[in-house]
């Protein structure tokens, strides 16, 4: 596998040679492809910076200085290597002389602060700013918006759907208040409510598998007056030490499995999500 | 820059090398006219030989250039010629010595010759060089032979200069370590002052240092067992700190049945305690010497949940199989087909419960091994409507709606190098080629923290046997410690020549082991982070580490297809077992530390005595000395080799009633 044939070109004879060479016997015969590839663009990179320099010099031929100065810049620039000895020996020493830090106790998960983790939301709410008044008990007039969740992980391509609902029918439950049985029915955009008025929205959980899941906005129940969707540290305060493991739960934005999935379109202004321009107050993708 | 005359010191340089080697000498003669101020023969040779002046400057400027950047290490106005007949010498001599010497200065010969190489080629004389390392290359080790190679690579003065070489910035800074006895050391100073190699003696005094011990000379067996570093062996301060190996004393059990708390009651029942030797209980139970306090360093607190995971871990270990040299353990093989080379790493949760693969796309998939399948927590209106004072809380906590039996983590931009799940079972590690490190949460299976502090690949990540804290191993040389809620390291480990390839808690969290590419094994303060225990007998890089369960022995594994077992206490080696024929890529312990299971590229898994090795081990003898040391090879430690069919064995796991598991991916022969 590693001698090439008689007839295959010089160039790959030669690398094949140079492998040999570096103590490399045995290989893939793609790898003599690979190799040659990188040394022609790498040559090829190299020149091109040589001629920029000699130009930067006003010499009308490409110098052997050139091509020097080019290989330099490039091994700096691309081949890093690990910091030297000395170097992760002093940081080292630095790092190791502050005593370890102290366990706090009963902190629940012991994660980082939060901006150093994954855990927040990477979209934002919009709301409008209708001035009607927050009665309890009412329909409270606030913008839900629908937000289409994706990993969180990597580079969000969030839309973020908002509906203007003139009557709107979500309304947050305090929790000294929480009806027996919740009730999954939510008509956006009608004006009839349910005879209590009160109704509920509620999100299924664990809906991270789905890649583009439209769910609705859970709404916390502590932040009963609030429109926009607080962060995870209100969820953290509101539960109890024993189920720590829950107050670190991304927002709980997730697939409604009982609610039809797409869009009720019932008198309502529908945007579609993937149509929607950008608009100034998107969150930066 | 003196770069005028470069072009025709180019192309003279391009001739081949007879006309070279005139060439040299030639220079070297005017230079020596020049030196006595014979101008009218100078001038004449000059004319005669066609060489210009520019020639002679640039060589003298070039030495000048170079030597102030490298601080002249190998500067030497010796004849290139007489490198290779003081080689040849030193050979000669160390034959004629006795056979108890020959063994032990024989050592000297390799860092001599790598030495003399590059003496060679800083002073510019290549083509001697190369002479030079193909008359003597032979007569090396087969396992430098790939240092060796490496090493070719520096051909010219210039190569030197760059740091891109890691191997031979090692050479160049550190001194290589021997380790002679004093009979020995006598003869070969004498030998070096009476011919008056003084060559020979500024390399021996500059690169080498040997470490003298008054002692018999050590034989063949121990001094082949103990090399293999890359800039030798160790001297005798390096192993000298004390290392508290026991273990941390239990905590009281308090949730469930008829466990008992204080080691006092331990002669009643002594199998119901965690520990795996039923006779260190009770010295456990007092005050360990060799433990740690167990403040010594900040260790999180026990949890409901996890008292009622260690009643749970003891009623398991009552149902344990006994293994020894007649029991040997019944092993369960999960294969993974299908992966196209790529799986990297497997690892299984301590109650071996789940087992978590990492792959060379960058992904990262969980299993459950058991019935229950895998969950997703509710969300958080769901969460609160649960009654939170029920028993089966931890069970009402999780959507059914959600099992699979396997979930995907996705997040990595590189291949995933190494897995581990936390002793609690809640959290994720993963380490990857993109230099960070991830924790994941199983619980809600998405990524919580990005780990980023190395900025090359990481080898190995690990958790304490505590949870809380994490060992990351990577190619930049390091290996960090880390606390999951810091987003930096808490600790730098830095002191291997070549990149860390992986990474192990001590029992009781105090130490961290670590296992490199420069074929050694050390051993980490977690107080202070120093160093301290230097372990070399490797020829190759290490690439496992295991602790054995009583805290005492460190097997290690690497690319040469041995397994070491070193001992803690004094840094040195106790057995070494030979039987696999490629790369050691996982070893395991037995629950009571009886048996040690190694599984490799060679497919198979090999089962060892690790009742004999502690049996036979010789404690009395002093660990000062090196001649004293007696290792175990025998080929009687080896119980039981068992073979798949082209499975590379990646992953080994003893469950808590000692069943061995086995992960790997089977590679289709092509």
């Amino acid at each position: 596998m590693a001698a090439p044939l008689k007839s295959s070109p010089k160039d790959a004879q030669v690398m094949s040679a140079i492998l040999k060479d570096m103590g490399v016997l045995e290989s893939e015969p793609r790898l003599i492809n690979q190799m040659l590839e990188f040394t022609y663009r790498y040559v090829t990179d190299v020149l091109d910076d040589a001629k920029v320099y000699s130009n930067h010099a006003n010499r009308k031929t490409v110098d052997a200085d050139d091509i020097k100065l080019a290989v330099q810049i490039k091994t700096d620039h691309s081949f890093t290597t690990p910091p030297p000895k000395d170097l992760l020996l002093e940081v080292a020493r630095q790092k190791n002389s502050q005593p370890l830090p102290l366990v706090k106790p009963y902190s629940g998960p012991r994660l980082p602060p939060d901006r150093y983790c994954l855990t927040q939301p990477n979209y934002k709410l919009r709301t409008v700013k209708k001035p009607r008044s927050v009665q309890y008990g009412l329909p409270m007039s606030q913008k839900i918006g629908l937000v289409s969740q994706v990993k969180p992980m990597l580079a969000p391509s969030l839309t973020v759907v908002t509906k203007s609902l003139h009557q709107p029918t979500v309304t947050i439950l305090n929790k000294a208040q929480s009806t027996a049985k919740p009730t999954v029915r939510v008509t956006p955009g009608l004006g009839a409510l349910g005879a209590s008025g009160l109704s509920r929205i509620i999100s299924s959980g664990g809906g991270l598998g789905g890649l583009t899941s439209t769910g609705q906005a859970s709404v916390q129940p502590a932040a009963a007056s609030t429109s926009l969707l607080s962060s995870t540290a209100v969820v953290s305060s509101s539960s109890t030490p024993s189920l720590t493991l829950s107050s670190t739960s991304t927002p709980g934005l997730s697939g409604i499995s009982t609610l039809p999935s797409s869009l009720p379109t019932t008198g309502v202004t529908q945007i579609n999500p993937l149509k929607r321009k950008l608009e100034d107050d998107d969150y930066d993708i | 820059m003196a770069t005028t005359s470069e072009d025709p010191v180019e192309s003279v340089k391009k001739e081949p090398g007879s006309c070279q080697y005139d060439k040299q000498t030639l220079v070297a003669v005017l230079q020596f006219l020049r030196k006595h101020n014979l101008k009218g023969t100078e001038s004449l040779l000059k004319e005669e030989a066609k060489v210009s002046e520019d020639d002679l400057k640039t060589e003298e400027d070039k030495k000048t250039e170079v030597s102030q950047a490298l601080a002249a290490v190998y500067k030497s106005d010796d004849d290139p010629s007489l490198f290779e007949d003081l080689y040849q010498d030193l050979k000669t001599f160390i034959d004629s010595c006795l056979d108890v010497h020959k063994v032990e200065l024989s050592t000297i010969l390799y860092p001599v010759f790598v030495h003399m190489y590059l003496e060679l080629v800083y002073n510019g004389h290549q083509w001697n060089a190369s002479q030079f390392y193909s008359r003597f290359w032979q007569d090396q080790d087969e396992h430098r032979h790939e240092d060796l190679a490496r090493l070719t690579s520096v051909r010219q003065k210039e190569h030197m200069v760059g740091s891109d070489n890691q191997l031979l910035e090692s050479f160049k800074t550190s001194k290589f370590i021997l380790r002679m006895s004093r009979d020995s050391y006598t003869h070969l100073k004498r030998h070096l002052q009476e011919k008056r190699l003084s060559s020979l003696l500024t390399i021996v005094q500059d690169h080498l240092f040997i470490d003298v011990f008054d002692g018999v000379p050590r034989t063949q067996q121990q001094i082949q067992a103990s090399g293999g570093g890359l800039t030798g062996e160790v001297d005798r301060d390096a192993n000298k700190a004390k290392v508290l190996y026991g273990l941390l004393r239990e905590p009281d059990v308090q949730i469930a049945l008829d466990d008992d708390e204080e080691g006092g009651d331990g002669d009643e029942k002594p199998k119901k305690k965690k520990s795996k030797k039923d006779p260190l209980l009770m010295k456990k139970s007092k005050n360990d010497p060799n433990a740690p306090a167990p403040t010594r360093i900040p260790l999180p607190e026990l949890k409901d949940q996890d008292h009622r995971d260690r009643a749970l871990g003891f009623r398991e270990a009552k149902k344990r199989v006994k293994l020894d040299h007649n029991h040997l353990p019944s092993i369960c093989f999960y294969t993974f087909v299908n992966s196209f080379h790529g799986v990297t790493c497997v690892d299984v949760s301590d109650d071996s419960s789940l087992m978590a693969a990492g792959f060379s796309d960058g992904n990262l998939r969980v299993w459950s091994l058991t019935p229950q399948k895998l969950r997703s927590m509710k969300g958080v209106d769901d969460l609160d409507i649960i009654d939170k004072e029920a028993d089966d809380v931890m069970e009402r906590i999780f959507d059914d709606r959600t099992a699979t039996d396997f979930k995907s983590l996705s997040g990595h931009k590189g291949a995933v190098y190494s897995a581990s799940i936390s002793p609690d079972r809640a959290y994720l590690l993963s380490a990857s080629e993109d230099g960070t490190v991830r924790l994941w949460s199983l619980q809600i299976w998405s990524n919580l923290v990005c780990y980023k502090g190395h900025n090359f690949p990481v080898w190995d990540v690990r958790f304490s046997p505590h949870g809380y804290y994490f060992a990351s191993a990577s190619h930049d040389r390091t290996a960090r410690v880390w606390a999951t809620d810091h987003h930096q390291p808490v600790r730098i480990f830095a002191g291997h020549l070549s990149d860390v390839d992986c990474c192990r808690f001590h029992p009781n969290s105090n130490y961290v082991a670590t296992g490199s590419s420069d074929n050694s094994v050390r051993l980490w303060d977690m107080l202070n982070g120093s160093c301290v225990r230097v372990m070399t007998g490797h020829k190759s890089a290490v690439h496992c580490l295991e602790f054995s369960p009583d805290g005492k022995f460190l097997a290690s594994g690497g690319a040469d297809s041995q397994v070491l077992i070193w001992d803690l206490a004094t840094g040195t080696m106790v057995a070494q077992l030979l039987a696999h024929t490629s790369t050691v890529y996982d070893l395991c312990f037995s629950r009571e530390g009886t048996m040690l299971a190694s599984g490799g590229l060679d497919d198979s898994i090999r089962v060892w005595d690790m009742q004999k090795i502690m049996a036979e081990q010789d404690t009395e003898a002093d660990p000062s000395i090196p001649s004293n040391i007696t290792i175990n090879d025998s080929a009687s430690l080896l119980l039981g080799s068992y073979f798949t069919k082209n499975t590379t064995v990646l992953g080994l796991h003893f469950t808590r009633r000692n069943l061995l598991l086995a992960c790997g991916p089977f590679v289709a022969p092509s």
